[in-house]
């Protein structure tokens, strides 16, 4: 088995074991526990580390967007969600296309 | 919803892997997060536990949704859909249904969600191959757009918050570490050391 289907695999198995815990041992452990906070906390940070990465030093196919385009495209993104009442599809539409027009631009 | 995961479709083409792995991770492990991290890591270790660790708020998740999903056995039936988008309709719709209905229109939203997410992963594999390197680039990004957006709408609060920019702050970390392991490594330390701020704040 491929390497990256083994880790499909275990991931996957990983996300049943999370959401049947929750189920579980709801009524036994508090939403506020301290293991909950701490898994809240790592996950949320995990995700942000992914975002900052993702648009300073991105791999693959993103690298080959300038970054001053991308940088604009978050912000115009975060600017959009922030100005139309936190709506996303908007927001990401606009982010998008900021990042393209200023690659053009760029060119 | 539906973009994400065309995005996520695409980007499974772009890192040379097959159809089935991307409905694999889509269908399976259906949180965007993890499966971004699943597909960025190398190695079995890392990833798997990568993924595990960026979508460690299921737990939290369920344990918040269980109460209105009854105490029978039907409720297992959830198991697969507890996910963000179905997670944030629920909290939100569940509270104004009568008991007995609550399960069943939970199934019903969860299975559509999951369907969908399928179906836009597809569409996103197979378009990737069709469209030019800058179009699947600005595809690609609305991945880590998409994020950004949700963690700036959880900023207002002081526990996310601080979780946030420990994460943002300890994502150069991520640079020193071998590439399979510094994503993981620059969460747990942001995450850690946000959490243990916290305590010392007193919560909240």
């Amino acid at each position: 088995m491929a390497e990256a289907d083994l880790a499909l695999l275990l991931a996957a198995a990983a996300m049943l074991l999370l959401r049947g815990l929750g189920l579980l041992v709801a009524g036994a452990l508090r939403p506020d526990h301290p293991l909950v906070a701490w898994a809240a906390a790592v996950s949320q940070a995990t995700l942000a580390a992914f975002v900052a990465l993702a648009i300073a030093v991105p791999g693959g196919a993103v690298a080959g967007l300038p970054w001053p385009a991308r940088l604009a495209g978050l912000l115009a993104g975060l600017l959009a969600h922030r100005l139309l009442g936190g709506r996303l599809l908007p927001a990401l539409g606009l982010g998008t296309g900021v990042l393209l027009a200023v690659r053009w631009g760029l060119q | 919803m539906g973009a994400t995961f065309l995005a996520f479709g695409a980007a499974v083409a772009a890192a040379g892997r097959g159809m089935g792995w991307a409905l694999g991770a889509s269908l399976l492990v259906y949180g965007m997060a993890g499966q971004l991290v699943l597909l960025q890591a190398g190695g079995v270790a890392p990833a798997a536990l990568g993924a595990t660790i960026a979508n460690a708020r299921f737990l939290p998740m369920a344990l918040a949704l269980a109460p209105w999903l009854g105490g029978g056995a039907r409720r297992w039936l959830a198991l697969p859909f507890i996910a963000i988008t179905p997670w944030a309709a629920a909290m939100r719709v569940l509270p104004g249904l009568p008991a007995g209905e609550r399960l069943p229109w939970f199934l019903g939203f969860g299975l559509a969600s999951w369907v969908t997410a399928g179906l836009a992963t597809a569409a996103g594999h197979a378009a990737a191959p069709l469209l030019s390197p800058v179009l699947l680039a600005a595809l690609l990004f609305t991945n880590p757009l998409y994020f950004a957006l949700l963690l700036a709408a959880e900023l207002r609060l002081p526990a996310p918050r601080r979780a946030i920019l420990a994460g943002v702050l300890a994502a150069p970390v991520a640079l020193w570490l071998p590439p399979a392991w510094g994503l993981l490594g620059a969460g747990l330390l942001g995450g850690t050391l946000a959490f243990l701020l916290g305590l010392r704040r007193g919560g909240g």
